[in-house]
């Protein structure tokens, strides 16, 4: 795939969302679904390696870029989750104290809750891939817990869960 | 954030704690990452356009190196078969970190609001994404448009 489409199709993921994993179902519905240049699989691994990393968790289009097209698709990737860092510049020039506006407030929360119900949608077809069994399942189960309820770093659960899925095949 | 406050406004006083709160405020309705967001403001505080890119790339760069090379690492293992089952693990771990990060959005948002609200707006994005097959740009823009015409109720 062109990089440059790359970029665009993962910016209009970034600017679509307000937040880490807001994005993955628009890049799942135009890269899995429509374009068909990544896998359930792969989405799922991008979204694990994002985790890993110290940064923040919208990190993870920096992989779904290296999937699709190597090196030059990682930084369109980078660039992608970038540029709309840059729309503040002007907001903070023009718009200053109105951030506080009750009815902007009210959209972006609209817009965030929806985003959720999306994350969710998309995680069915990924949930399939996943979950073969019974020790996949309670893997899922124990992370969704642990990030919820605790202060856990991520990494440690991705660590985690490798091990155990390491010992069950070794088991198996 | 709270570290960059401390650094920034409290011990190196690079920004005021006026730009602070404006950068932290706007940064929540920034499409993207918020902690980028934040950083090209607090960037374009101190030195303007090349303070921003500098701030921005900054956070972003390092990472995204990282990325790189646990996904490069990913793509040369995969096909050995004693990393399969870690593999397994690791995908299996992604899907409850979805789950959990569409709870945690629920839960910020949901705070001090009505409950009907939030659930109303999340199950209805989940059933046309889901049920009908609607791309997520329709189901934002119905959701942004929810916004502006269903008022949250005033608080008491």
């Amino acid at each position: 795939m062109n990089v440059v489409i790359l970029y665009l199709i993962l910016l209009k993921a970034t600017m679509t969302s307000f937040s880490g994993l807001a994005s993955l179902p628009m890049l799942r519905n135009d890269l899995v679904v429509q374009h068909r240049v990544l896998t359930d699989r792969e989405l799922n691994t991008a979204v694990a390696v994002g985790s890993m990393g110290p940064g923040p968790l919208g990190l993870y289009v920096v992989s779904v870029g290296y999937f699709v097209a190597g090196v030059p698709g990682a930084f369109a990737g980078m660039l992608a989750l970038m540029t709309p860092a840059f729309l503040i510049v002007p907001m903070v020039r023009h718009f200053g104290r109105r951030a506080d506006h009750p009815r902007a407030k009210q959209v972006i929360q609209s817009v965030t809750l929806a985003a959720a119900g999306l994350i969710l949608s998309a995680s069915v077809p990924l949930a399939r891939d996943a979950i073969t069994g019974v020790v996949p399942a309670l893997l899922a189960g124990a992370v969704f817990v642990l990030m919820v309820a605790t202060r856990i770093d991520t990494v440690w659960m991705i660590v985690g869960s490798a091990a155990a899925g390491l010992l069950w095949q070794v088991v198996q | 954030m709270a570290a960059l406050q401390r650094e920034l406004v409290s011990r190196k006083g690079w920004i005021s704690a006026d730009q602070y709160g404006l950068s932290y405020g706007l940064a929540r309705i920034t499409p993207g990452t918020n902690l980028l967001a934040f950083c090209a403001a607090a960037g374009w505080f101190i030195r303007r356009w090349p303070g921003a890119f500098a701030a921005v790339a900054a956070v972003t760069v390092p990472s995204a190196v990282l990325a790189v090379i646990l996904t490069h690492s990913y793509q040369q293992l995969r096909a050995h078969p004693a990393a399969v089952g870690a593999f397994n693990g690791i995908v299996a771990a992604a899907v409850g970190m979805m789950a959990a990060a569409a709870w945690l959005l629920i839960r910020s948002q949901a705070a001090g609001s009505s409950r009907l609200r939030p659930w109303a707006l999340v199950a209805a994005a989940l059933i046309l994404s889901l049920g009908f097959s609607l791309s997520p740009i329709p189901v934002l823009a119905l959701a942004a448009i929810t916004g502006l015409l269903w008022p949250e109720p005033a608080k008491r």
